[in-house]
């Protein structure tokens, strides 16, 4: 039972970025029918601009705000350059070209940077833990499940309570009858691009602390775990992307916990052979959309 | 008030629309009848900018206007109800009226509302509801207040009474009624063409994307002509 | 299978030894020019080129973008070596190796089939799981799927040492040097160019890039998608996996990294580049971005030296870097999305460019046609039939009859319920109650394909034609199905329907050229062509001008004529319905309010106060 409950936080505090990585996603394929390979290299980005900062000097309550700030303005280069020219296009396109986007970032990083792996100082408390009852729980998890939920209701409300949230809405539902409405539609894409920046790039302040490192393919496990948590929950529902985070969190560890050793190793694998049984018997993924074709 | 010279929409090789022309004066009703596929949707989704014209030009207020965004449009006084309605069915019905008035300033927003609420009295009732789950007729009067909440100057609607019961067709007939006694100004494209004819102070035919007659209501309605070429002898 | 020999057979075939002879001529070229590792360069490209041919089967046919390919691909690799490798070598690489694979010596050539037994399996399962998740084209789930499958091939290949030697080690060998001759190569490229286009050029080709145009339309003329898609699949796979033990054999050695992202990465920028739909077009796209890639490789080492001219770097030497490939490779991809996502060729074929050139015989249109005798008088029952949408009450107690030898008109206002009662008919929607019948047979809950196999096919209200495929090409389709299906009845003239309808001087246009009226009738006559039992079209004249619509009351009665079927038909334009009709059934609010002849129908107030509402003025 204490297994469980210690698998539950353990879970919950690894699903947690994964919720939210896979927000950043589903608020792109929300309002473009877009799944955004490239969203793992706003992280790599962060990583570098972290450890270029921390190397400088700057504490990390300063770096903090600059990852963030970083990832939006990358975010929103990569719709201006890339994804603002595919708007409409057909799906085989939209994956194609965002897959694209994802290897010229990753090129270009490979070449200017050294392929080698780069450390940077981590926050002293992040290895900290404290215990309740016989559950080790680690500070850092309980700061990400605290942030994460905090960022949750913050996103929630302002696609709720505010007019950009309305409008952003609208116009994933109805695009063209959201511009009849005298919506702005390329603002509210860049918007929802800035914002989908600003979850990476909270999500990659954890992922970052975390790792302490960064490389230039450091995005490619965070752009997955979105992605899968994405598709899990429905890719037309934010809901369905944090429930998706969080089932893709606890599967992980769960997996590795119950796996005899000898196939430990294969956890990775195992959750991508359980991801490809759940879209053969669910495509529409756990909370579904509805949408009629007119025939 | 609006002014459409000889509008020309395509769709890759075909000609939806041929070289149509229309006016519409201040305070005019103005209806648009013709069979399926003539061109109405067209017609209208062109000048409220959905599609770009190749060839012709829409004159609002004096203002050149074609190829303008609908975002824009809006703000000049430009309001459309586009065919099948097409309400917000993941918003609730404020929050569909909310986004008809995102062109409107801040601070007259919340008086509009309760306008639309007094004047729309079976959505007043269902405020908080979920828009997928208005019936038919419920949602026609919704997208209509929705686009009242702009403050349009010049309201077009593309077929209002489209898949309503018989009731519910007088009932939107009579909304229309009600507008133009309000003095607005509308252009109403509908298949219902003897309710519009009534209606109207002036209509125009469209036939295959082709203006084929223009003249008041009364005058259409009469002319046998026109009406064996709708519905047969 | 081949509808037509001498296009379908003989001139792909030629085709193909002519790319095959213009690519491997490239290849010998170049390698003449730059000896050393040219030589080993264009040997891989070739083998890329086998790869990139198979991913080109299933992608371009089926217009499912397939991530997994590579996957396959890693699976075929692993098997040839284990089955390839002496057994004293794998003692070295494996020692623990299960399944008694240390003892088995087998010549590579036995290898390459069981590595592509033992893929097939495994594609065939994946395949299965494919069909259940719903695949089509441009289809997330399915992607998301074959993303999977490469990265549990990955896992898999990484971490179990015992058997694949692990990710560092992974499985090298000499089976007697690496390849020695060419010769295998050769061969494996020149079967794949000419399968891949005997492939497209066959029914089951045809069938599946239909399904990739429009899945809904080609349901209703009775394709089951998923069936063709599972051979495009197959037929992918053994060309994939041929085309990965060669290059493992050529490596002499594999390891888990060498069938992953990169050459996933690789072969699909070819594939693109070239243009997706075309095999000619998966060739030059192997050959342009192999040429690239060396291009940005040797930029990247010597800088403008390249070219002979030697400039002193410093300006530009920010862009000539190591890994330069990688962003040629990641910019061609993008820039081409982009730009043209249809790729160089877009669905270009040399052999067919050959054939409309010089392997037609003039051709006449057919003078006199073949009318087909309706073979039953199987009636068509719709009865009682209720369908409810939310709140809203679509159809309420409807039925209507119709027999072969008449054509049976449906009208009624808008939303008045017509479209959804063909809809229940054809399977599309389901009604809470009441039953539809063809010849006795209850249709009432298949599935959409089925009851088009059944004898009912039908056409949209929107215009659903395969729009990149040419008049002929969409007419050929329907009828290559219904030969399948109803193999005791003559197969329908192509060119003879084509002619009827006034489309044979279009006959070599794309369908998405035609302006609306010919759409219409290309749709008719592709509808007449699966020989059915009845035709259901639904307000085939919308849109029409007035000649037009008497056009098509004449169109119509000789298409139903033509193949035998009977017409029930919706629509708007009263002319068009009265002048061919023998019997009028009137909707309003769901419900039938009148039915009879057309003079009857035209009299009854009932109708007119529906239609046309009520102070009809006079």
């Amino acid at each position: 039972m204490t297994e469980l409950l210690q698998n539950l936080i353990d879970g919950l505090g690894r699903g947690s970025i994964y919720a939210l990585l896979a927000l950043g996603v589903a608020v792109i394929f929300g309002v473009m029918h877009l799944l955004n390979f490239a969203h793992g290299e706003l992280i790599t980005v962060s990583g570098y601009a972290s450890f270029w900062a921390l190397g400088a000097g700057w504490s990390w309550y300063l770096t903090v705000p600059l990852i963030v700030a970083v990832s939006v303005l990358t975010s929103l280069i990569i719709e201006r350059v890339a994804f603002s020219r595919v708007r409409g296009a057909d799906d085989f396109t939209l994956l194609l070209t965002s897959f694209g986007v994802h290897f010229v970032v990753s090129a270009i990083f490979l070449l200017y940077v050294s392929a080698s792996v780069k450390t940077y100082p981590r926050p002293a408390w992040v290895t900290n833990t404290f215990a309740v009852d016989s559950l080790r729980i680690e500070v850092f998890d309980t700061v990400v499940i605290v942030v994460t939920i905090a960022t949750l209701v913050a996103t929630t409300l302002l696609l709720q309570r505010t007019t950009f949230g309305l409008s952003l809405r609208a116009a994933a539902a109805d695009f063209d009858t959201a511009r009849l409405m005298g919506v702005r539609s390329n603002s509210v894409i860049r918007g929802a691009f800035a914002l989908s920046g600003a979850l990476a790039g909270i999500a990659s302040v954890f992922w970052l602390m975390r790792s302490g490192s960064t490389s230039p393919t450091a995005g490619i496990d965070p752009m997955l775990k979105g992605v899968l948590a994405a598709l899990i929950g429905g890719l037309g529902s934010l809901r369905g992307a944090v429930l998706g985070g969080f089932t893709l969190g606890l599967a992980e560890v769960i997996l590795r916990s119950r796996l005899p050793d000898s196939v430990a190793s294969l956890t990775e694998g195992v959750v991508f052979l359980l991801i490809a049984l759940l879209f053969i018997f669910r495509p529409q993924g756990l909370i579904s959309v509805p949408h009629a074709e007119r025939v | 008030m609006l002014e459409v010279s000889g509008l020309t929409t395509k769709y890759g090789e075909i000609s939806a629309l041929r070289e149509a022309s229309l006016h519409v004066g201040a305070g005019e009703v103005v209806g648009l009848i013709g069979p399926n596929g003539a061109g109405k949707t067209t017609l209208l989704n062109t000048i409220a900018g959905l599609l770009a014209p190749s060839a012709g030009g829409v004159v609002f207020d004096g203002d050149d206007i074609t190829g303008h965004s609908p975002e824009g449009l809006l703000r000049s006084g430009l309001a459309l109800v586009p065919e099948h309605r097409r309400i917000f069915v993941n918003l609730t019905v404020e929050e569909n009226l909310r986004i008809g008035g995102v062109t409107v300033p801040p601070s007259d927003r919340p008086g509009l509302l309760d306008e639309m609420g007094e004047r729309f009295p079976i959505l007043r009732d269902k405020w908080t509801t979920s828009a997928g789950y208005l019936s038919g007729g419920e949602a026609q009067q919704l997208a209509i207040a929705r686009a009242l909440m702009s403050r349009p100057r010049l309201l077009m609607m593309d077929e209002p009474s489209l898949g309503l019961a018989p009731l519910l067709v007088d009932v939107v007939f009579e909304l229309i009624d009600t507008l133009r006694s309000q003095g607005r100004t509308l252009l109403v494209v509908e298949q219902n063409a003897t309710k519009m004819l009534d209606l109207a102070d002036r209509a125009y035919v469209l036939r295959s994307g082709e203006v084929v007659a223009e003249g008041t209501g009364a005058e259409l309605r009469d002319n046998r002509d026109l009406f064996d070429t709708f519905v047969g002898n | 299978m081949f509808p037509n020999l001498r296009r379908d057979v003989i001139f792909p075939v030629c085709g193909s030894v002519i790319l095959f002879v213009l690519f491997v001529g490239v290849g010998l070229a170049y390698q003449s020019q730059f000896s050393g590792a040219a030589e080993r360069l264009v040997t891989f490209a070739l083998i890329d080129a086998i790869l990139v041919l198979g991913i080109q089967i299933y992608v371009g046919n089926t217009g499912i973008l397939s991530f997994g390919h590579i996957g396959f691909g890693a699976i075929a690799g692993y098997a040839f070596a284990l089955f390839a490798i002496t057994p004293a070598e794998k003692l070295k690489r494996i020692p623990d190796a299960p399944f008694g694979l240390l003892d088995v010596n087998v010549s590579p050539w036995l290898a390459v089939v069981v590595a592509v037994a033992v893929t097939l399996v495994v594609a065939f399962v994946v395949g299965i799981g494919l069909a259940r998740s719903g695949a089509e084209s441009g289809a997330v789930s399915a992607t998301v799927i074959t993303l999977a499958l490469l990265f549990v091939t990955h896992e898999l290949a990484r971490n179990w040492p015992d058997l694949t030697g692990g990710d560092r080690a992974g499985l090298s060998f000499r089976i007697g040097g690496t390849l020695d001759s060419r010769v295998p190569v050769y061969l494996a490229l020149l079967v794949s160019i000419v399968l891949a286009r005997l492939y497209a050029q066959s029914r089951g080709g045809r069938v599946a890039v239909a399904a990739r145009e429009d899945d809904l339309a080609a349901r209703a003329m009775g394709v089951n998608p998923l069936i063709q898609q599972m051979v495009a699949l197959l037929i992918s796979v053994v060309v994939v996996s041929v085309g990965a033990s060669l290059r493992v054999y050529e490596n002499g050695s594999i390891l888990p990294r060498d069938m992953f992202f990169n050459l996933t990465l690789v072969t699909l920028v070819m594939l693109i580049v070239g243009g997706r739909r075309s095999v000619t077009g998966a060739l030059v796209g192997v050959a342009v971005i192999t040429t690239g890639r060396e291009l940005a490789r040797r930029l990247g080492q010597d800088g403008f030296e390249v070219f002979g001219i030697g400039l002193d770097g410093a300006p530009l030497d920010w862009i000539f870097r190591e890994n330069l490939k990688s962003v040629f490779m990641g910019v061609s991809m993008l820039g081409f999305m982009i730009w043209r996502p249809s790729g160089l060729l877009d669905d270009w074929e040399l052999d067919k460019w050959l054939h409309s050139r010089f392997g037609r015989r003039s051709e006449v249109p057919p003078e006199s046609l073949p009318v087909i005798e309706p073979d039953d008088s199987s009636v068509l029952v719709a009865e009682g039939v209720d369908v409810a949408f939310g709140g809203f009450q679509a159809l309420d107690d409807v039925g209507i009859r119709a027999s072969r030898n008449e054509v049976v008109g449906v009208i009624g206002p808008n939303g008045a319920g017509k479209t959804t009662l063909l809809n229940v008919i054809t399977g599309l929607v389901e009604s809470s109650s009441g039953s539809v019948a063809l010849g006795g047979v209850d249709l009432s809950s298949a599935q959409s394909f089925r009851i088009a196999r059944s004898g009912l096919v039908r056409t949209f209200q929107n215009l659903r034609l395969f729009a990149a495929l040419t008049v002929r090409e969409n007419v050929e389709v329907s009828a290559l199905v219904a030969a399948s299906l109803r193999r005791h009845r003559p197969p329908p003239d192509v060119d003879g329907l084509i002619a009827a309808a006034g489309l044979w001087e279009h006959r070599d246009r794309r369908a998405r050229e035609l302006d609306y009226g010919t759409s219409r009738r290309l749709e008719l006559a592709r509808a007449a062509a699966t020989a059915p039992a009845f035709l259901l079209l639904d307000e085939p004249t919308s849109g029409m001008s007035d000649s037009e619509s008497l056009l098509m009351v004449e169109q119509v009665r000789q298409m139903a004529g033509l193949v035998g079927a009977g017409v029930v038909v919706i629509d708007h334009d009263l002319n068009f319905i009265i002048g061919i009709c023998d019997r009028i059934y009137c909707l309003d609010c769901g419900q039938v309010i009148a039915e009879g002849t057309p003079e009857e129908i035209q009299a009854d107030p009932v109708v007119q106060a529906a239609y046309i509402g009520s102070a009809a003025g006079d």
